[in-house]
């Protein structure tokens, strides 16, 4: 097996935020048939950006405004008129 | 009725904070962008055309101080890239293979998505990355702004981001990894 492991990782990096050349895209599917390892972390890292998104809804999802906050703003628009 | 700053307020506050909170993780800072926000959505109402709805537009203006705010810091804090040097090498032999072979994650990422305990591993291993990979892998990951407004937020080309997030998508699948999966250490 040839180990081009390196060079693959960023190409499952990279399939998350653009679309592979076919060039690139041969290479990747011809490696990735072949190496478990490669495989493993492209799961890993399509898991990762899966769980941050959802994260990110559970975390800010509910978050609002204090009343303080919220006068506060009131408060700044009065003073424009 | 658009020319009405408090039901901006009223009706789109809570949405707007909630989009400021998230990008800035400051509650002070996230209500000060929301009053600019509002202050400079005020100057130019009479120009707000309605073709689009008034909370995409009052979006479209946050998104704006958001992006300002992040370059800003950047630039104060003078956070660098190091592009130049390359971590991912402490990853990797020599012949390109992995130096130490990524396991399989046998869990079921529906459910484990949804478990807070594993959310807070995983904040965790974000904390720890280096201060512009974690700005970025927040901004893009977790936020999910697009690969455009990351870029522009942070003031870098595509081909650095798509570095970075390498960068910080290998350090954080090796924490999880130990830190989760139990992987090296007993979790």
């Amino acid at each position: 097996m040839n180990h081009a492991c390196k060079e693959i990782s960023r190409l499952a990096s990279e399939s998350i935020e653009r679309e592979l050349s076919l060039w690139e895209r041969f290479r990747f599917h011809l490696h990735m048939a072949v190496c478990k390892h490669c495989r493993n972390f492209e799961q890993a890292i399509e898991l990762m950006h899966q769980a941050a998104a959802l994260m990110h809804q559970s975390r800010y999802g509910e978050i609002k405004l204090t009343d303080s906050q919220r006068n506060r703003l009131h408060k700044a628009m009065d003073e424009l008129n | 009725m658009h020319s009405d700053p408090h039901q901006w307020i009223n009706e789109h506050g809570d949405y707007l904070y909630r989009y400021a909170m998230s990008r800035v993780h400051s509650e002070e800072i996230a209500a000060d962008l929301l009053q600019e926000t509002l202050l400079a959505a005020w100057k130019s109402h009479t120009t707000f055309a309605g073709q689009s709805t008034i909370r995409t537009w009052l979006t479209g203006i946050l998104k704006h101080k958001i992006i300002d705010h992040i370059r800003k810091e950047i630039r104060e804090r003078n956070l660098s890239d190091n592009v130049s040097s390359d971590p991912t090498t402490a990853y990797f032999n020599n012949d390109g293979s992995w130096s130490e072979a990524p396991h399989a994650w046998n869990e079921n990422p529906e459910s484990l998505c949804r478990n807070e305990q594993f959310n807070n591993v995983l904040e965790k291993c974000v904390s720890k990355l280096p201060e512009k990979q974690r700005l970025i892998f927040r901004l893009r990951d977790i936020s999910g702004d697009d690969t455009e407004t990351v870029c522009k937020s942070c003031g870098i080309t595509a081909t650095n981001l798509h570095v970075l997030l390498h960068r910080a998508r290998l350090a954080l699948r090796k924490c999880l990894e130990i830190h989760w999966f139990g992987v090296g250490e007993n979790r």
